[in-house]
């Protein structure tokens, strides 16, 4: 996946949002009983904490600010106990600046730490007011003294899954703004980040209960889910790239043996990805779909056999070999199906549409297609896409081929 | 087979019967922990258990050691043990052994698994009683720190003793992968014996992060789970393209599963363990991988190829180790896989990176062996099957030469061992072995 990138209108931005929320800083420092002192280290530690991030699966990088902000509303409360928004609140704004100003620093891309901090301030902003406002309506329903940290404890959880439903929205919808792909798949994607999110945010509710009672340690307990989410994240981000590589090379067995053209499957992938993206498949289907389209033409493996080729063969049975072979790794057995109906027409002469089968062998059949076009029988785009449309009767279901058109017409290859 | 039933009994036998004795004495002892924290803690355990899934050395981590320790701590001194050791009986009963109809695993689990978190929580009771009050602040947690540390190492070596005298009698193995080295486990279980100590003492001075403690299980689960299911992957997608060689040509059907099997029996009878036994089987799976592209006429050719054809097949199946080698974590496996033609004194076909007149690395010669011993023992298209003495004569001939002396004894010792009988049983000479086969061919054809 590719990072999240929003396209930045003007330089005047980043300034004016860094006055802007200096501004505010200002402000709110009036407001709170807090020592500036103290208000300054949080947001001092918020800026440092965005710097160290986490890949998470969708291609979002959520930072360890996740934590320090989520233990805000803990540690800055005034003397009667209550969260001292104001605190909280500045310190939230200086962290931001401090963040945007850090990561420029580094020479992060600039429209890349914008979408980052604007969804972090508002994310933050709504956790911040709706853990306070929880905390008062426990407050006005007059619950037991005693309760007072469970009640924290829930002024969290809903807090924080507010707070969730924001960033992944937001950068959903800031990937959109790029990308045009469909706004469903990008939700998703961003949703199935939940466990890393969950573990920052833990790991800030731990340090913010602990604070106040354990000192140093809290420190020390607050790390462990941290370090259990950096573990588990880089490992399985590791182990993905290599399931990726794996599949890649074997795909690319045909090719080097000289039975299928170079760079077909890599190319027919690329395309297919795009185009399930653009038609608002959720994640795993894109995955699954990448994967099939990588193997779609492994059945030619099989075709450096004389008697086979004395025998003659259809593209019916290059699926059906491929499929066989792809079925022989159990966790494939989805993308065997996939391989094995890539060649299926969406529709039979005299026939309805066949709704069995499925959109991610339609996609293959049809990337496949045009680029079997473009690369070998030296057709331009337009002329490509003209031989999807002229076979979208039977072969090519007409929406995989509107969504080719689109994919095309967003790399600027096929006029608008 | 009656033996192994036997002794599977007295293990199972013996280790019933000591957590039986170890959990009635904790009943007379102690009390109940309060039940409702006893059953989020034992479901905690009891999911983790049954989950557990199989890690490679590098990282061995259980988070079950994780979760004791954080209900014992929590529990607090004088039903600590006898609540972990009840918790820890519970999850002995897995779901799994009962699908699988087993019913060793659990009784000697339960033993096991009684014993190994009453004896360790026992010990970590009498640091909670030496610990000053939690209000003491660095003196607590230093307690805490040092109790659950020890009672992790007492954990992992009780643990490890009864496993490892179980595997070696029940199942006469000596080396046991997961398990094989002490050194390696112990960092992790120390690390989350810790953790799991500090965790339980944050809960009794702040008992509402117990939710979070919750949190951080499920966290850690799927810091393990995500890394288990992903190996699994690898070698799924792995054999299904060997697979997809075998169905390409009949005859080396099967030849890379008994390849593997054979590297590495002599694997474990040199000492390997760990991440480098793991490394040599998954060589010995995808040594030949080079012939999936490799025209088929040439693959089952009979009798020698000519020196054109045998040209071909090495370019072939170069290209297909340098596609291989692409991926990270298969790289160092193709570069053992693709020298396993070089021979012992530096002659013969060397892969990617070898030169000439070098010595190959162990591994290498190790699948150098295992290859030539199935290829002599199992039927080829132009001959039957030999015998294994007739295997172990042609290897021992050429030791010292094509194949390493050392690894050829080391197979002698390991078949011996295992008392099967590989080959045909009297076949002992390749023309006999050639004529038969071509005899079979008229046959067939006629």
């Amino acid at each position: 996946m590719g990072d999240p990138r929003v396209p930045v209108k003007s330089p005047l931005v980043p300034v004016v949002w860094a006055l802007g929320s200096a501004a505010l800083a200002y402000l709110l420092m009036g407001e709170t009983e807090m020592p500036v002192l103290e208000v300054g280290v949080w947001a001092i530690l918020l800026a440092e904490a965005s710097l160290v991030s986490l890949p998470a699966s969708s291609g979002n990088r959520l930072s360890l600010a996740f934590a320090v902000s989520g233990a805000l509303p803990f540690v800055l409360v005034s003397v009667d106990g209550t969260v001292d928004l104001a605190a909280a609140g500045a310190a939230s704004a200086m962290g931001l600046l401090g963040t945007w100003m850090f990561r420029t620093l580094r020479s992060d891309p600039a429209e890349e730490v914008m979408a980052a901090v604007l969804r972090h301030g508002f994310g933050v902003a709504a956790y911040l007011v709706v853990f306070t406002g929880t905390v008062s309506l426990a407050d006005s329903l007059s619950i037991p003294a005693g309760n007072v940290d469970w009640v924290r404890l829930t002024a969290f959880a809903v807090a924080a899954s507010l707070w969730f439903l924001i960033e992944t929205s937001l950068w959903a919808s800031m990937v959109y703004g790029r990308n045009r792909l469909s706004r469903r798949y990008l939700w998703l994607l961003a949703a199935k980040d939940w466990a890393v999110v969950l573990s920052l945010l833990t790991t800030g509710a731990l340090f913010g209960f602990a604070w106040g009672e354990l000192g140093f340690w809290a420190i020390v307990i607050a790390g462990i889910p941290y370090g259990f989410a950096h573990l588990s994240f880089f490992r399985s981000q590791e182990s993905r790239r290599t399931y990726g590589q794996t599949i890649r090379a074997l795909s690319r067995i045909p090719e080097v043996a000289g039975l299928s053209p170079k760079g077909h499957s890599d190319r027919t992938s690329g395309m297919a990805m795009e185009v399930g993206q653009d038609l608002g498949m959720t994640p795993d289907e894109v995955t699954d779909l990448q994967y099939s389209a990588l193997m779609h033409d492994i059945g030619r493996i099989t075709l450096n056999e004389p008697s086979i080729l004395k025998m003659g063969f259809t593209d019916e049975d290059i699926a059906r070999w491929g499929a066989e072979i792809v079925a022989e790794a159990p966790y494939l057995s989805h993308v065997a199906t996939l391989v094995r109906q890539q060649h299926q027409p969406y529709r039979r002469p005299g026939e309805e549409r066949d709704l069995e089968l499925p959109m991610a062998s339609k996609i293959i059949k049809a990337t496949s297609a045009y680029d079997h076009a473009t690369m070998e029988l030296g057709f331009s785009p337009l002329e490509a896409l003209e031989v999807l449309h002229r076979g979208a009767a039977y072969d090519f279901d007409p929406d995989v081929v509107q969504a080719v058109r689109r994919v095309l017409e967003r790399r600027g290859v096929v006029p608008a | 087979m009656h033996g192994a039933k036997r002794r599977k009994i007295q293990i199972g036998g013996v280790y019933a019967l000591l957590g039986v004795v170890v959990l009635a004495a904790l009943i007379l002892l102690q009390k109940f922990p309060p039940l409702t924290l006893w059953l989020a803690f034992a479901t905690a355990f009891a999911f983790l258990e049954w989950r557990s899934v199989e890690v490679n050395d590098r990282m061995l981590m259980s988070p079950t050691v994780m979760v004791a320790l954080t209900a014992a701590v929590a529990f607090g001194p004088d039903t600590a043990a006898l609540g972990v050791a009840t918790m820890a009986a519970l999850g002995a009963f897995s779901a799994d052994d009962f699908r699988h109809r087993r019913w060793f695993q659990p009784i000697a689990n339960f033993g096991q698994m009684v014993v190994t978190a009453g004896v360790s929580v026992y010990i970590l009771e009498w640091f909670l009683k030496q610990a000053p009050k939690p209000e003491t602040g660095n003196t607590f947690w230093v307690w805490i720190a040092a109790g659950s540390a020890v009672a992790a190492t007492v954990y992992a070596l009780i643990n490890y003793t009864f496993v490892t005298v179980a595997v070696r009698t029940v199942f006469e193995k000596r080396d046991l992968r997961p398990w094989s080295n002490l050194g390696q486990l112990l960092p992790s279980y120390l690390l989350m014996g810790f953790v799991g100590g500090l965790l339980g003492a944050t809960y009794t001075v702040l008992p509402v992060v117990l939710p979070l403690v919750f949190v951080v299980f499920i966290v850690g689960y799927l810091s393990f789970a995500s890394y288990g299911h992903l190996r699994e992957a690898h070698e799924a997608t792995l054999r299904g393209f060997i697979k997809a060689l075998e169905a390409k040509d009949l005859y080396t059907r099967g030849h890379t599963e008994r390849v593997a099997f054979f590297a590495q029996l002599v694997g474990e009878e040199m000492g390997f363990n760990g991440t480098r036994l793991e490394r040599l089987r998954w060589a010995a799976l995808i040594h030949d991988v080079g012939k999936l592209a490799v025209p088929r006429d040439l693959i089952r050719k009979k009798g020698k190829l000519t020196e054109v054809e045998y040209e071909e097949l090495q370019v072939h199946a170069h290209v297909v180790e340098e596609i291989l080698a692409e991926v990270e974590f298969l790289r160092p496996m193709v570069e053992i896989a693709s020298s396993h033609h070089s021979h012992y004194d530096g002659g013969g076909y060397g892969g990617v990176g070898h030169n000439h007149g070098e010595q190959p690395s162990p591994e290498a010669c190790i699948l150098a062996v295992a290859d030539a011993f199935d290829a002599m023992t199992s039927t080829r298209s132009y001959r039957m099957a030999l015998s294994q003495d007739y295997a172990f004569s042609e290897l021992r001939r050429n030791s010292g030469s094509q194949f390493d002396p050392e690894v050829v004894e080391a197979l002698v010792r390991a078949l011996a061992r295992t008392t099967e009988r590989y080959g045909s049983p009297h076949l002992a000479s390749e023309e006999e072995a050639r004529r038969l086969a071509e005899g079979s061919q008229v046959i067939s054809h006629g």
